[in-house]
């Protein structure tokens, strides 16, 4: 197996570890800070869309943070 | 030519669609949770590539249970990279042209959403379909989703009339944690297969001191894992901080860190700053030049080994009154960014929001 998978397994198991670990139960009425625009992943869609088309159009990479766009856009 | 009047009507097609639905939408609207959201976002490089995209999306709720979201946008390239000039010292525009659409309905814990996208430019044709399934656990403190995406490109050999064909699929898992009140993480396994032509037909390299098209493996098996956390902080600041791990067949990986700090200065006001650094290997078969008879070459930057950081400011400005003669909760978000690379290119990108309910 290469390095890099074995980095990310690695990581996939120390997170899961770390989350399924860490269950708390927070109530519908402790939600406040959850709620604020900056505790939503993604909650900006119209931008993560946006950084997800010219990100993979100048970097080799894609992937991990929300759908991706179609189109080439790198001429 | 072809690929450009079938731009040309889709755009129209898409368009008149978009302007239809919007306006029954509108009509039959409940008041609920909708929104429109105005963009536009500004792009300008080192390689003179300057893009101005305009860009509104409508997310629109029929009910407690279902709803739907639409997208149309333009990319206009209003200056040509020096691929393009080449051929057109004189400047060659191109537009792209793109359409977004998805439904989406909750059964009880579950939420199944199901969409696509066509998108439209000169030279390349892109449809996709997608669909998600994400269920709530632990009360809503756990959250598992899965998705999956299928695309069609067509890119066109400019400036020949040939037409190739590439196929994309994406697969994605997620999990979204509540740890406490002020902490939630969110972990992504993202797999993607890439098949048929891959190479860029605007870019040369040269073999043998002579400037040719690339040509590319013509399969990719693209992995990435991401971590994400977000924190709250005392006294009305948030802490955003993602990391992600990519790697492929063509042994290009890559290391991505992010971190954002907001802090809101009042209850409608937040500024907010932000870093990225990021930082990728070379594909196998990249080098600057090639000599002899090498199966695979490229001049591809994105294949190139380099690292860039991106800095960025944001605000967001949602005043309780109402922005101007817009209603409530309308909120204003703008943000600035620059990208600097170790490869000596650099860009700047400005992104304007505004969200308005309805």
């Amino acid at each position: 197996m290469k390095r890099p998978a074995r980095i990310a397994i690695a990581l996939l198991m120390a997170a899961t570890g770390l989350l399924t670990g860490a269950c708390a139960t927070v109530q519908p009425w402790e939600r406040g800070k959850l709620s604020n625009p900056c505790m939503v992943f993604d909650a900006n869609g119209q931008l993560v869309a946006y950084d997800n088309h010219w990100q993979p159009s100048r970097e080799g990479s894609a992937g991990g943070f929300g759908a991706q766009g179609g189109g080439c856009g790198c001429k | 030519m072809r690929v450009q009047v079938e731009a040309s009507r889709t755009g129209k097609v898409l368009v008149g669609a978009l302007a239809a639905a919007a306006a029954t939408l509108i009509a039959a609207s409940n008041w609920a949770d909708n929104i429109l959201t105005f963009g536009l976002h500004g792009f300008q490089d080192s390689r003179t590539v300057t893009v101005l995209s305009p860009v509104v999306d409508l997310d629109k709720d029929f009910t407690d249970r279902s709803g739907l979201k639409a997208r149309f946008g333009v990319d206009a390239v209003t200056a040509a990279s020096d691929s393009c000039a080449r051929c057109h010292p004189d400047g060659a525009n191109n537009q792209r042209t793109y359409g977004d659409f998805s439904y989406r309905r909750k059964y009880g814990d579950y939420r199944l959403e199901l969409g696509g996208e066509i998108s439209r430019e000169n030279f390349y044709a892109a449809d996709t379909v997608t669909a998600s399934l994400s269920r709530d656990l632990n009360n809503g403190n756990t959250t598992i989703a899965g998705g999956y995406s299928f695309s069609s490109n067509r890119p066109q050999l400019h400036p020949t009339q040939t037409v190739e064909q590439q196929y994309a699929q994406d697969v994605y898992v997620t999990l979204t944690q509540t740890l406490s009140k002020n902490t939630i993480v969110q972990m992504t396994y993202d797999f993607s297969r890439i098949s048929g032509y891959q190479s860029n037909p605007f870019l040369r390299t040269s073999v043998n001191d002579i400037l040719v098209v690339g040509n590319a493996p013509d399969l990719r098996n693209r992995q990435a894992i991401a971590l994400r956390l977000r924190q709250a902080l005392p006294a009305d600041t948030y802490l955003e901080a993602d990391y992600r791990r990519y790697w492929d067949t063509w042994s290009v990986s890559s290391n991505t860190m992010s971190v954002a700090l907001s802090h809101y200065f009042r209850p409608s006001f937040m500024l907010g700053g932000s870093y990225r650094w990021y930082s990728q290997t070379g594909a196998f078969f990249y080098q600057p030049s090639y000599t002899g008879d090498p199966q695979y070459y490229t001049a591809d930057y994105r294949l190139a080994p380099f690292s860039s950081g991106l800095y960025g400011v944001r605000i967001s400005y949602a005043p309780a009154d109402g922005l101007l003669f817009f209603p409530k909760h309308t909120a204003l978000d703008l943000r600035y960014e620059r990208y600097i690379a170790s490869t000596n290119f650099e860009a700047a990108i400005f992104s304007g929001g505004l969200r308005v309910p309805f």
